[in-house]
């Protein structure tokens, strides 16, 4: 009977041991054990054997044959190295495909690592980061179905939640709005100058350059400046205690603090910070007047959702009766730039922005890897020779695998060190794509280049295996054998790459096309109003009525003016909230509204057109200028939705009584115009008769707008001294609106190009691999008297369908993303038909171009050379 | 300065490899010093010592016949190289002058102090 020792232990063993020891060792145990079954037994003997087992598990008993495997080793390393460097030197045209485009891939990629980096970063400087909250407002009139929501608080939030909630330690309130600053005799508008209540130092980090932050920044008309700031205001001299001239009143604001300038990887940003008590603006009887945003800090980091629950209730009780309803949600600060839908003082980014960025990213990497696979499945015909000497010559799959890896890790290190190179030239330029201000640095940190490595490593891995697992598993009888062609199979994943590979490419020309002819639409709808030559100033929203009227008829009387008006807003973006009520009576029921205040020449001024009705007369004017609010009188210009949305077709909408701010009759109704963005539909609007408005058209007539401009700056300076002469083209600030688009039709083009070329770049490798492995057949196709044309056909026939396959699979998916990204704009273009068929044959003809430059090559070529030889 | 090393369990072991002569394979080896010096030798620790004194050079070993109740492995048969025998003289050698050199006193008033 022939027992067997534990098997557990017994396979333990034979894992752990020498290869030369294991054998007689093992007979020992065995012998051992046998005998001691039959002097002790079978259980005795098999717990001895375990225990003899675990004692021999010692060093000297431990190993693989050390001495011989490491020498051997260190020479094959230094051998594959040789070769791989050899192999990059022998093929000049598929390494230098393979490194251009694996750079271009880890380019990329690291380009996008770095802005996703970047957006990541966003306020991790912030140490009490996770305790702030922002507070966000909606509220909704009672019976109107729609509410508004945003970042926007009235004054009153921050203390009485600091009073009324424990959780709350301290409150900060803050107001961003242009600021004039006077700078010697110049007024400059300051876009960063935001007030603050003193408790921002409590939240938010700063460091301290000069002065102090604490009390000195009670009171009104204080001021805290960053070192830049300061640098361009007083030079190199001490601003503490001095003053700056601020606003269009010129109110000297005293300097009481030097800053470091802030991180740009803030929602926060600022060049000023003003004491809030200086705007005059705090009041505690109204929720309304939301023009701030408050932020919270609490207790801790887990007092945000107890605080959240007590809100609703809260505010249940201090909105009753008021007609309206309002309820406040906590943001986590730290959560804000990425998942906000509502802007700090830095547009946040967006979520979906960063998954296309990254997506076409990744996409890149995938062709280039699949460039790589193809090119290199290719040349194993090239390289079976080898494989088949080096097996017979004992090597074993494994390390013919790992050789192979290594050679595609050696051209991806290269490329690598080549790419870091073009990330640090184009940086700039990526830069200005994605509208932000990544630095080298962020590439340079560990944790980045260890991220770069890793890519670097999966990547090699990746295009690296499938190759290797081909090469490697070759079968040297038959390689040696004699002529040797690419398995079935190798062909038929080239093909797959190939398609997949131009998929892609389709794909992204396709989004290409759609989004800059969207962009176009946009860019060039007629949207009801003039938007051309029109400029755009800014004036003091209670400049009186009379000085206002003078401004506009010295405006007018520069030749080149059509007309000047003065308004609210623009009609490029109106978002101004009223509210409106058919008919003056209290309980008429109020709905929200956009209104804008316009003058008489509102309507000249942009050509909007009336459908029915009249324009707002002098008398109207006079009528709305009144001192007394109670006497004011309004009258409206609706368009023709909130016609309908008031029960009225235009012709009886004129002269009936409605309620906007005040009581007033409907002059005219308007034809619908777009006054917001592309995104949204057309919503009511009204205008009304206002003596207060901000903005100041002046539509001119194209011609010699530069000296226009200039006569108008003159005029400008006697007329209104208390403000800089800042002008903008409605058009631009049209085309503003647009702006992630744009950028995102930036980033598309470029790496839709890349794209498609490194997608070529492959299929020029490929073809010219594959045909070079035809010239026999086309040796023989020659000789029985096949012309060029044949020729070529036959030759890159099969290249196009493989990428007429692509189309087909390409276009649906197109098809299917593009409606979903135009399904964001309420107007937009149809999918047409052309935009495929453009980017089919666009690829077609690429392919083509690039397989016939091989296929005529190797056409042209003199039969007798590739038969003569065998 | 140390010629050659040889540590006593080490020493064991190459003086059982001389008793067995040409039967000195493992559990042979083993066998014999359990019941001549009647101490446990654990597998692990005989064949650490076999496997150093291989490398040292003081032992030499062929491989022996195959047996049924070793599962088919062979046997490995152990000898003393030349060097192994120098080593072994040299180890005995200073264990003697060292004997030598112990003052006969010392053997003859042990009895007094215990």
């Amino acid at each position: 009977m022939r027992n067997n020792p534990p098997p557990f232990f017994h396979r333990f063993f034979q894992w752990y041991c020498k290869p030369k020891l294991r054998d007689f060792i093992e007979g020992d145990l065995i012998e051992e054990y046998n005998e001691r079954i039959r002097t002790f037994g079978k259980r005795k003997a098999d717990f001895r054997f375990a225990l003899d087992v675990i004692k021999l598990f010692r060093p000297g008993i431990i190993g693989r044959d050390k001495n011989f495997n490491r020498i051997n080793n260190l020479a094959m390393l230094q051998n594959n190295f040789k070769i791989a460097f050899r192999n990059l030197q022998k093929n000049k045209v598929s390494s230098v495909i393979n490194i251009f485009g694996l750079t271009t891939g880890i380019a990329s990629c690291l380009l996008i690592m770095l802005f996703i980096q970047y957006e990541l970063s966003f306020d991790k400087f912030q140490e009490k980061g996770n305790r702030i909250a922002r507070v966000i407002m909606e509220y909704s009139f009672d019976g109107a179905p729609d509410s508004q929501k945003g970042n926007f608080t009235s004054t009153k939030v921050a203390p009485v939640f600091s009073r009324t909630f424990p959780e709350v330690e301290r409150a900060v309130r803050i107001s961003d709005l242009y600021t004039i600053v006077k700078h010697g005799e110049e007024l400059i508008t300051e876009k960063e100058f935001l007030h603050v209540d003193s408790s921002f130092f409590d939240l938010f980090h700063y460091e301290l350059v000069k002065g102090s932050v604490g009390k000195a920044f009670h009171g009104i008309n204080k001021l805290v400046l960053t070192e830049s700031t300061a640098k361009r205001y007083f030079d190199s001299e001490d601003p503490i205690g001095k003053s700056l001239l601020i606003g269009t009143t010129s109110t000297p604001y005293e300097v009481v603090a030097v800053v470091k300038d802030y991180p740009t990887n803030s929602q926060i940003k600022f060049d000023f910070l003003g004491s809030f008590s200086s705007m005059g603006a705090n009041q505690e009887s109204t929720y309304y007047n939301a023009n701030y945003t408050t932020y919270l800090l609490l207790r801790d980091e887990y007092a945000l959702p107890t605080l959240q629950e007590k809100l609703h209730p809260f505010m249940e009780k201090e909105s009753k009766g008021t007609g309206s309803h309002m309820r406040f949600f906590l943001e986590r600060f730290s959560d804000i730039h990425i998942y906000s839908p509502y802007d700090a003082f830095v547009p946040n980014t967006s979520l979906g922005y960063m998954y296309i960025v990254g997506g076409v990213a990744l996409l890149i990497i995938i062709i280039v890897c699949f460039t790589y696979v193809n090119l290199c499945t290719a040349r194993s015909v090239e390289r079976a020779k080898e494989v088949g000497i080096r097996k017979v010559s004992g090597a074993a799959k494994a390390q013919l695998f790992w050789q192979f890896i290594g050679e595609s890790f050696v051209l991806c290190v290269l490329s690598l060190i080549t790419s870091l190179a073009v990330v640090g030239a184009v940086l700039p330029f990526f830069n200005q794509l994605v509208g932000k201000q990544l630095t080298f640095d962020g590439l340079l940190n560990p944790a980045f280049l260890l991220g770069a490595f890793g890519v670097t490593i999966t990547i090699s891995f990746l295009a690296g295996a499938y190759p290797a697992l081909i090469l490697s598993g070759l079968q040297p009888a038959k390689v040696l054998k004699g002529v040797f062609r690419n398995t079935n199979s190798a062909k038929w994943v080239q093909q797959s790459l190939i398609v997949f590979q131009f998929a892609i490419s389709i794909l992204l020309i396709v989004a290409t096309l759609v989004i800059q002819n969207q962009l176009y639409f946009i860019q060039h709808e007629k949207l009801g109003y003039d938007r051309e030559h029109v400029v755009q100033l800014r004036i003091n929203w209670d400049m009186p009525h009379d000085k206002a009227e003078v401004l506009k008829q010295e405006l007018n009387a520069i030749p080149g003016v059509v007309s000047v008006s003065r308004c609210g807003n623009s009609p490029v973006r109106i978002i101004s909230g009223y509210t409106m009520a058919k008919g003056w009576a209290e309980n008429d029921e109020f709905m929200s509204v956009n209104a804008n205040p316009t003058d008489t020449d509102f309507l000249k001024t942009t050509e909007l057109e009336l459908v029915t009705g009249s324009n707002f007369t002098i008398q109207d004017m006079k009528d709305a200028g009144v001192e007394d609010w109670e006497k004011k009188q309004y009258h409206f210009i609706i368009n023709e939705s909130a016609c309908r949305k008031l029960g009225w077709t235009p012709e009886e909408a004129i002269g009936q009584k409605m309620f906007v701010n005040r009581p007033g009759y409907v002059r005219g109704v308007m034809k619908d115009f777009n006054f917001k963005s592309m995104h949204e539909s057309i919503a009511p609007l009204v205008f009304f008769t206002e003596t207060t408005g901000s903005v100041v058209l002046v539509k001119t007539t194209g011609t010699n707008i530069q000296e226009t401009l200039d006569a108008a700056k003159e005029k400008w300076k006697t007329l209104v001294p208390e403000r800089p002469f800042e002008f903008q083209f409605l058009d631009d600030s049209y085309n503003r609106l647009y702006e992630s688009e744009q950028q995102l039709s930036q980033v598309m083009n470029v790496f839709a190009a890349i794209a498609i070329i490194l997608a070529t770049l492959g299929l020029f490798g490929l073809s010219s691999y594959m045909i070079q492995q035809r010239t026999k057949e086309i040796g023989i196709r020659k000789a029985l008297g096949a012309n060029l044309s044949s020729l070529l056909v036959a030759l890159s026939g099969n290249f196009l369908r493989l990428v007429v396959i692509a189309i087909l699979i390409a276009c649906p998916i197109g098809y299917l993303a593009m409606k979903q990204w135009l399904n964001g704009f309420a107007y937009r273009i149809d999918l047409q038909w052309w935009i495929f068929l453009v980017s089919g044959l666009s690829a077609l003809l690429i392919a083509a171009v690039t397989v016939s430059i091989h296929s005529i090559r190797a056409s042209r070529a003199n039969p007798v050379n590739s038969l003569r030889s065998e | 300065m140390k010629k050659y090393q040889l540590g006593e369990f080490e020493e064991i072991v190459m003086l059982t490899i001389g008793i067995l002569y040409k039967e000195a394979y493992g559990v042979a080896i083993k066998k014999e010093i359990e019941t001549r010096l009647s101490r446990d030798v654990s597998m692990g620790a005989m064949h650490t010592a076999l496997v150093r004194l291989e490398d040292k050079g003081y032992i030499k070993s062929f491989d022996g016949e195959a047996t049924e109740e070793r599962a088919g492995r062979p046997r490995k048969y152990f000898q003393i190289t030349a060097l192994g025998k120098k080593a072994m003289t040299y180890t005995k050698e200073t264990r003697d002058s060292l004997w030598k050199a112990v003052p006969k006193v010392v053997w003859e008033l042990n009895g007094i102090f215990q």
